[in-house]
């Protein structure tokens, strides 16, 4: 038998003359934290249990005696309880200090936190147990019935009881819900007195099914959860009795503590002691590690120590199979009564302790009674080592299997609440925040304006303020009598609707129209035996979805027009100018908990359904917010943080464009308000809120938008990225553009964005080329050369090969430009295609050959250039528009002048890079395209006259993607220009860039 | 600077400190969506509403004034801070605590047109006041001390601060010089002007914002 010893070191100064001080000790949630408190000394103090050495940070805070503590169980709140009268809440593990949520008349002697944090049980010896809420410190509920001073409070885990016990071994459990005392259960525990250093504690089994007490015969008692009846008692070598346990994280085994200055580990479904360890001093706090096997302990002189490897590794490990208790709420939409749902500290956290005078004994450790060996469990304990650790943390994600609740169910939890449980999500308004009474909540937040709602006593109040207070309509305040639960906003009205309450109580739908020429235009509609659910808005139309999976569409005035079945319950909706999606269940959720929604979209004025299919979501999580961008692109953010924005590519998919794990700031929760094309426009929460308050006023935080790329070996993330983007941008620009010129429009604006947007994918893909050109990846440069949309850029690249030194890339290169030209002449020449772009550049071939007439070599290429960058001022698609009758003319021409524009192009291969002039018009290129490459090529001799001419024209051109109102007259000036020499030299002295290129 | 005050009493008036402080950048939440201003000292905006947006503390406080924007206070003008620091300030007798170059300016300016922007503004102000109070208490007591050196340095001073000392410590370093080397300076009445000049620019003065 090994003979093991703990070592304690001083955390806190023992009183005065040694007399015993009751001390706490508690871990945090992943075992990074060590807090200890005593009740002799006012400072709080947050160890490293890594570093022991290193000193704690210590929070100064009471002016007496820390008595008790508690860490909420997503260990972000720390409670402490003092002599000094006041329970004050931290910041964990920061420590800041938040408020002082409670005063007593006398001192406190025990705090404890539900399981969601929302509620602290604060006892001592005042008469009452005070339940505070701990988001805005209002008193909840005052317990009354302990006739002594109350040592100990616990929730119970499944939420529904709390536990006292108090100085004389009185035992009360209270129903939380009602605040009725359920069972008292007199005289079981010793009575210890007056003496304010052993405090009478209890715990509630990690389960919730036992409460262990510690009994009248130095044993520690099990009391059912449900009868308060005993069950069975484990009892052994203490020989005093007990003055703490502590149950291990899985409720397997347990520790206790007694004035024996003894602490023994129980197993306790054998109901036997395993180990066993006397202290110098009276144990009076412990706590079990919640990632290890692990005990920290902490005396009556305030000395603290963790107890390695507590239970053998031949037994179960005391982290393993925790029950899963936890996370009902873990997406933190709290349910309206939070404090019956869920409460409890798990096992380890129990945090008030007892104690004992203990004179000092030399430290003597040994076990002294040696259990028979567990053989049988080793096999199945090796195995359950290696789960060991995987398990523990993402245990806390976990969802509890949910018992069906009956009182629950009773309450009706309505909308805006989706649980987390394997259940069916609930219906929701897209950016509400849940209900509570008492506080303002936003019942819509959405780009454009906000609508918040107060409830006052039978009433509600309700503002409509819009966000551009320039712009929105100023909307007086309304008195809700209705108690309106969902609402939607756009520019021109509200939509109202509340959920019926009882039987008596209609749904009703309200529309208010801010800007109306008659009096009286907002109108109501009744539903009877039927509940409104979502509402939408857009224009000119107004949709509400109800409980009988209805959707109603009635008319800006009012007017019923449509009435639609669904196929499923509704989950959300949102409305878009003329589009109205909808969310459904498709059927109840996998056992794996995804949710099965089915999204569809109605044209409402064409009365048509363009597209229809299943909603996807992140395993394991729900949506929590669904709309339309700013450009009118259906969109969906879940709860694990991914944004999906859909596209009509592939048959209408849906695109993840944004996910809050990649944002690398793990404290924060990303609200989301909507978004536009390349910014996800949120409200930042700091953990554990995952919805803002109104007051004070959120503020809203521009996301980029970025695809969740696999790190690839070329390391370019943020470049691939922008590829994946431009490519996106453009997709949806050429359906715009499509759709425009189907209806008959001109296009001609959205031509000129998508320009830009090709402009700068070249200019990206370059860079992505020289990437790949430095990583030795020379397929994926010839790949994406093969996508750059201007040849001026396709040249641009075989610069960058040549000059990173890759003759056979350039080569590549070289070839993939030469069969570019070809397959346009090829096209160029069927005439029966009209396309604007082979307008052009047959126009610019019409100059061509007047040049090719009226001068030599030097204007030559200078056409050839021009003839590229026509090209890059026209758009690639293909645009259906009418021919201009000099088009036309053009056109007939251009036969005979693409061949000689060919020629052209294969005698500036032959003279190949060579040629000056044309090193020089590369040059050029790549300083539109790609300004941040360091250019080799500024080197490059151009010293040369004919160089020097050639390099002006283009030099005029590469102004252009940067001037967006140059480019739109520059296609009417090119057709002035045809046959003037002089064209484009006049531009010269404007250009000042030009000046020093030349010089 | 043209229109300086009497360099005697201080370099600069106190409005002149204020306007030079001008130039730092505060946080707004526009309420309206306005365009990019451009202006000599640079482009702002596009504003949006409820955005956060960066921009000198006088277009804030023009904005503010015409009801365009909230101005978010500074970090450093929270409740906790200010009181960390004021105990802290208490507590060094000889350091300073790290503040804004121009934390007076700031927050006077905030406390006369952004009143409603800032939570706890008297306590906030009473605060700050207090800061200054025990600041320039401190600046007094260790000009006291100090004797025989031709160089002060003070770490975290302030651009009031270091104002309002700079005449008296630049004359009486000055002063020091003097009567530590007599036969140096024959008549320092004569280059009284100059010398001050030189002596002014010694305690650390940030280069003004173009």
């Amino acid at each position: 038998m090994k003979i093991r010893s703990v070592k304690l070191r001083e955390a806190h100064k023992a009183a005065n003359g040694g007399t015993s001080s009751f001390c706490s000790i508690l871990w945090d949630l992943q075992a990074l934290h060590l807090v200890t408190a005593s009740s002799s000394d006012s400072s709080i103090a947050i160890h490293d249990p890594l570093l022991p050495s290193s000193p704690p940070r210590i929070l100064r805070h009471h002016r007496d005696g820390v008595t008790a503590l508690a860490l909420s169980s997503n260990s972000t709140c720390l409670a402490s309880g003092s002599i000094d009268h006041s329970v004050k809440l931290y910041r964990f593990p920061g420590g800041e200090f938040q408020t002082n949520v409670t005063r007593f008349t006398l001192p406190i002697r025990a705090v404890a936190f539900n399981k969601s944090g929302s509620m602290l049980a604060a006892a001592g010896d005042d008469e009452g147990i005070k339940l505070i809420n701990t988001i805005d410190g209002s008193i909840a509920r005052v317990l009354k019935g302990h006739k002594g001073p109350v040592t100990g409070v616990a929730f119970d885990p499944n939420g529904e009881y709390l536990a006292s016990i108090d100085s004389i071994g009185t035992v009360i459990y209270w129903e939380l819900q009602s605040g009725r005392t359920l069972f008292t259960l007199k005289g079981i525990a010793p009575n210890t007195g007056s003496d304010t250093s052993i405090m009478n504690v209890m715990s509630w089994s990690p389960d919730g099914e036992t409460l262990a007490v510690p009994g009248l015969k130095n044993d520690v008692v099990m009391y059912d959860r449900d009868t308060a009846e005993k069950v069975f008692s484990l009892r052994g070598d203490h020989v005093q009795p007990i003055c703490f346990m502590s149950w291990s994280p899985n409720g397997k085994y347990m520790a206790t503590s007694s004035l024996d200055k003894q602490v023994l580990i129980w197993d306790v479904d054998r109901r036997q002691d395993i180990d066993r360890q006397k202290f110098d001093d009276r144990i009076c706090c412990m706590a079990w590690k919640p990632i290890d096997n692990a005990l920290a302990v902490i005396d009556d002189m305030g000395k603290y120590g963790v107890w390695e490897s507590i239970v053998p590794s031949s037994m179960k490990s005391p982290t393993e199979d925790i029950p899963n208790l936890r996370s009902k709420n873990s997406n933190g939409l709290l349910l309206f009564d939070e404090d019956e749902q869920e409460a409890s500290m798990s096992g380890s956290l129990s945090d008030l302790g007892e104690d004992s005078h203990g004179e000092s004994e030399p430290p003597c450790r040994k076990r002294l009674r040696k259990q028979s060996v567990f053989d049988e469990y080793q096999d199945e304990d090796l195995h359950d080592d290696l789960n060991l650790l995987p398990k523990a943390e993402p245990e806390k994600k976990t969802y509890r299997v949910h018992k069906e609740n009956s009182r629950k169910a009773k309450d009706g939890q309505r909308s805006m609440i989706s649980t987390s449980r394997p259940k069916m999500q609930e219906a929701f308004q897209p950016g509400s925040t849940p209900l509570q009474h008492g506080r303002r909540c936003f019942l819509c937040y959405n780009m454009l304006g906000s609508i918040t709602t107060i409830k006052q006593e039978d009433y509600s109040h309700i503002e409509i303020d819009f966000h551009d207070t320039s712009r929105g309509p100023r909307v007086p305040p309304m008195t809700d009598h209705y108690g309106f639960t969902v609402a939607s906003l756009n520019e021109n009205g509200c939509v109202f609707a509340n959920s019926c309450k009882g039987d008596k109580n209609m749904s009703t739908l309200m529309y208010r129209p801010f800007g109306s020429w008659a009096i009286n235009s907002e109108w109501y509609m009744r539903f009877e035996g039927e509940e409104v659910k979502v509402v939408a808005l857009g224009t000119p139309w107004v949709a509400a979805v109800t409980s009988l999976n209805f959707v109603r569409i009635f008319t800006e005035g009012g007017l019923q027009k449509h009435i639609l079945s669904l196929g499923g319950p509704v989950v959300t909706a949102a409305g878009f100018k003329d589009e109205l999606a909808v969310v459904t269940h498709v059927s109840d959720c996998l056992p794996s908990n995804e949710q099965m929604l089915e999204f569809r979209v109605f044209k409402i004025s064409n009365g048509t359904q363009p597209f229809r299919g299943r909603l996807p979501l992140t395993p394991g999580s729900h949506l929590t917010w669904f709309g339309f961008s700013e450009e009118g692109q259906l969109s969906s953010y879940d709860s694990k943080g991914v944004l999906r924005v859909f596209t009509c590519q592939y048959g209408g998919s849906w695109l993840p464009l944004f996910s809050a794990s990649k944002e690398k700031k793990s404290d924060e929760n990303y609200w989301v308000v909507g978004l536009n094309s390349s910014k996800l426009f949120c409200i930042v929460c700091k953990n554990p809120d995952t919805c803002p308050q109104v007051l004070p006023k959120p503020v809203l935080t521009l996301l980029n938008l970025s695809f969740p790329l696999a790190s690839s070996d070329l390391g370019e993330a943020a470049l691939e990225n922008e590829f994946l983007m431009n490519n996106m941008h453009l997709s949806q620009i050429q359906e715009k553009v499509e759709a425009m010129i189907s209806k008959g429009l001109d296009a001609t604006l959205l031509d000129d964005e998508a320009f830009d947007i090709e402009a700068a994918q070249d200019r990206c893909i370059l860079r992505l080329i020289a990437s790949c050109c430095n990583g030795d990846k020379l397929v994926t440069a010839t790949e994406l050369v093969k996508l750059l949309s201007v040849e001026k850029s396709v040249k641009g690249a075989i610069q960058l090969a040549t000059a990173l030194k890759l003759p056979s890339l350039a080569e590549r290169f070289n070839s993939i430009l030469e069969e570019r030209l070809h397959n346009k002449t090829d096209q160029a020449r069927d005439i029966s295609l009209p396309s604007s772009k082979y307008d052009l550049s047959a126009k610019a071939d019409v100059a061509f050959s007047k040049y090719l007439t009226a001068s030599g070599r030097s204007e030559v290429l200078d056409t050839t250039i021009r003839t590229s960058s026509v090209r890059l001022s026209a758009p690639l698609f293909t645009k259906k528009a009418k021919l201009s009758e000099e088009d036309k003319l053009g056109k007939q021409k251009a036969d005979q002048n693409q061949t000689a524009h060919m020629e052209d192009n294969k005698e500036a291969k032959n003279s190949d890079l060579k040629n000056a002039g044309q090193v020089n018009s590369l040059r050029d290129v790549k300083k539109t395209h790609n300004q941040n490459l360091s250019d080799p090529f500024s080197k490059a001799s151009n010293n040369h006259e004919e160089g020097k001419k050639v390099a002006e024209v283009p030099q005029v051109r590469s102004q252009r993607p940067s001037d967006p109102f140059l480019k739109t007259s520059s296609n009417q000036e090119e057709v002035k220009k045809v046959g003037e020499v002089t064209g484009a030299q006049s531009q010269r002295p404007a250009n000042p860039f030009l000046k020093s290129t030349i010089k | 600077m043209a229109g300086q005050s009497d360099p005697h009493v201080s370099l600069f008036s106190a409005e002149e400190v204020e306007f030079i402080a001008e130039d730092e950048m505060v946080e707004i939440v526009p309420n309206m969506t306005i365009e990019r201003l451009n202006f000599i000292s640079g482009d702002f905006g596009p504003f949006l509403p409820l955005t956060v947006n960066q921009v000198p503390l006088w277009l804030a406080v023009a904005l503010k004034k015409r009801g365009k924007c909230a101005i978010r206070p500074p970090h450093w003008m929270s409740v906790e801070n200010l009181t960390k620091v004021l105990e802290e300030e208490r507590d060094s007798q000889g350091a300073f605590q790290a503040l804004p170059f121009h934390y007076v300016e700031i927050s006077r300016l905030l406390f006369d047109h952004a009143r409603e922007d800032i939570p706890d503004i008297y306590l906030v102000r009473s605060l700050i006041e207090d800061i200054r109070d025990v600041r320039l208490h401190k600046v007094e007591t260790s000009l006291e001390k100090f004797s025989g050196t031709s160089a002060v340095k003070i770490p975290n001073l302030s651009a009031m601060e270091v104002n309002i000392i700079r005449p008296f410590v630049g004359r009486a370093l000055q002063a020091f010089y003097k009567h530590d080397n007599p036969e140096k300076i024959p008549d320092i009445d004569r280059v009284s002007s100059g010398q001050s000049r030189v002596a002014n620019s010694e305690p650390p003065r940030r280069p003004l914002r173009r």
